[in-house]
């Protein structure tokens, strides 16, 4: 038996939970937005408490069908994104995750609505990430230490710093959909 | 029997937790829930003050079976090395065992090192 049926369905607040194929042609790129085989789509409702249940599932998934270390990375990214979409994502829409993979690259994409002033925070956070991980993620963890303010975003710094997976950010009106992804 | 040994382990749903010597306490699974300090951050705390109690020179935190943490549970092991390069008397070293297979344990613990290398150290066994 795969670790895939033997860990539990996301929870009955997550609509859909299957492999599934978007078909379609596998784009590689350098940080831009990834495109290929949608491996899993799970959708759920904003605040619905859907994370332990869907993160242990894309877990069980990734362990499944990519190797050890790449699987840890990738379960790294759909935790700290899901979590961050579930936490400030707007509860009047539904929240996306799918986990892609094309021949070369794989990640994991949540998309969800969010107010503007969520959507330039997230930016301006990814832009720092992107000029230096590690020196950001080691602010974020002094912020930890000294519990200063604002909301520390350690989440999306390890998901750089620590699983070292590139963030690409795409907004479209309110609709966010933020990719962690890494060569496979 | 020590202090240290007599601490309350909580029970919890994804992390096993087994004090293993007077000075040693093993955390394996995964720590996912969005408030871990309701289960985890009193027991942390109650090993800190046994710890001290026991005048023990070394604490060992076993977390190398710890596969994946989030972002809350790291800051448990950072509040846990600030109480410890806070405390004003006699200190123990936090000595943390780690694996080198798991991805977030060499970041966090290289992190936390930073932070507070005076009073901590970290292990690899793997």
């Amino acid at each position: 038996m795969s670790s895939f049926e033997r860990k539990p369905l996301p929870s009955s607040s997550s609509r859909l939970a299957v492999p599934t194929s978007s078909g379609g042609g596998s784009r590689t790129n350098d940080g831009g937005a990834l495109s290929g085989r949608v491996l899993v789509r799970v959708i759920c409702t904003a605040g619905s408490g859907a994370l332990d249940y869907t993160h242990a599932f894309i877990t069980a998934y990734a362990t499944d069908h990519l190797r050890g270390a790449l699987a840890q990375r990738l379960s790294v990214g759909a935790y700290e994104l899901f979590s961050n979409a579930l936490n400030f994502g707007s509860v009047s829409s539904d929240i996306v995750l799918e986990l892609i993979e094309s021949d070369t690259w794989v990640g994991v994409r949540v998309s969800n609505d969010a107010i503007s002033a969520r959507i330039a925070m997230l930016s301006e956070h990814l832009s720092k990430l992107e000029t230096n991980a590690e020196q950001t993620y080691l602010e974020e963890f002094r912020r930890s230490v000294t519990g200063g303010i604002p909301r520390p975003m350690l989440g999306l710094a390890r998901v750089t710093h620590e699983a070292g997976l590139t963030l690409d950010l795409q907004v479209q009106d309110r609709r966010v959909s933020v990719t962690a992804q890494c060569r496979r | 029997m020590s202090q240290f040994s007599a601490v309350q382990v909580p029970k919890t749903e994804t992390v096993a937790i087994q004090l293993t010597a007077p000075n040693q306490v093993k955390l394996s699974g995964t720590i996912t829930q969005k408030e871990p300090a309701n289960d985890l951050a009193g027991f942390f705390k109650a090993l800190h003050t046994a710890a001290l109690a026991d005048q023990l020179t070394e604490v060992r935190a076993d977390v190398s079976g710890l596969t994946f943490v989030n972002s809350s549970a790291i800051r448990l092991f950072v509040d846990w090395a600030t109480w410890l390069k806070n405390e004003r008397g006699a200190r123990y070293t936090l000595r943390f065992v780690t694996s080198r297979n798991v991805t977030w344990q060499k970041t966090a613990f290289m992190a936390l090192m930073s932070l507070t290398k005076e009073v901590l150290a970290v292990e690899h066994v793997t």
